[in-house]
């Protein structure tokens, strides 16, 4: 695993390919929100010819402004990857294919970024809120809530006279599951 | 009846095997699980042995207007009570009619 940063990622990705790692794997993306404010883009190559391990090659990008050099005119497989990249976590590939993949031209949002919200269903009844033997979800100290859907105090409902919730904030506070809800 | 391009058409519950756990409905993605449960004491307790209950399903209904037959809820249920089935979701003239109650009532409604 080599980490590079986003002006070496080109070079490094020839580089690879020039020492026989030229067999393009899958590109990824990961959203480092709650860590680090910055989103990791992931590269695995193999070498099909020698019994070796892939090589891994990541890079870590600003989460307000994630730019990165296209690799398709390295490994043409990756265009479709960093396409599906683009449109899902908003990262854009310089020099790369501008068109989407999936989602369709007029969607807005980056559907992958977790600090993403779920609007419609803010409000919404989630039918797992009900603990087994509850017909009515009860109060409690430590409820499920769905993922995708932050608390009102921090999205959606919230006090107008505050600025607008911090994206960790809002991602922390939206990753669903039992917690813990001190506010109410 | 199921083979592979027949099997994919229904989603059916196992009455018996559910222990209104709650799960398929918290890992649905379309949120089109309803489930409604009380719990009831087991008798039957040596004496002095300390109270216990247990879950019985009141309700368990999916709205086949919000289901997109992912099948997580098959795939999630640790005691095997829903199952694919080869039977077609029935067409019906209104979304609301499409909330299929699952568990039939016999026991009087009015005795929880």
């Amino acid at each position: 695993m080599t980490e590079v940063s986003p002006v070496d990622w080109l070079t490094a990705a020839e580089a690879l390919q020039a020492d026989g790692f030229d067999y393009f794997d899958w590109l990824g993306c990961v959203d480092e929100i709650g860590r680090r404010d910055c989103l990791r883009i992931v590269l695995v190559v193999r070498n099909l010819g020698e019994d070796a391990e892939p090589r891994m090659l990541i890079c870590s990008l600003p989460r307000d402004d994630p730019r990165i050099d296209t690799v398709s005119g390295v490994f043409a497989g990756a265009a479709w990857h960093e396409r599906e990249v683009a449109e899902l976590f908003g990262v854009v590939f310089v020099g790369g294919e501008r068109r989407r993949l999936l989602l369709s031209p007029d969607f807005e949002g980056t559907p992958l970024r977790k600090d993403e919200v779920l609007g419609a269903r803010t409000g919404m009844n989630w039918p797992g809120a009900k603990e087994p033997g509850e017909s009515e979800a009860s109060p409690g100290r430590r409820r499920m809530v769905p993922p995708g859907v932050p608390e009102p105090e921090i999205w959606g409902d919230r006090d107008s006279s505050q600025p607008p919730a911090d994206p960790a904030e809002v991602a922390e506070s939206a990753i669903g599951g039992r917690v813990r809800r001190t506010r109410r | 009846m199921n083979s592979p391009s027949q099997s994919h058409r229904w989603i059916r519950l196992i009455e018996p095997a559910c222990t209104s756990c709650m799960i398929c409905a918290r890992e649905c993605p379309s949120w089109c699980i309803s489930i409604d449960s009380h719990t009831e004491p087991v008798g039957g307790l040596p004496p002095g042995a300390r109270d216990r209950t247990r879950n019985v399903l009141d309700r368990f209904a999916i709205d086949w207007s919000l289901c997109m037959y992912c099948g997580i809820c098959v795939e999630e249920c640790p005691y095997d009570a829903l199952e694919w089935a080869g039977d077609l979701t029935q067409p019906r003239s209104s979304s609301e009619l499409l909330v299929e109650e699952m568990v039939e009532h016999t026991s009087d409604a009015t005795s929880r």
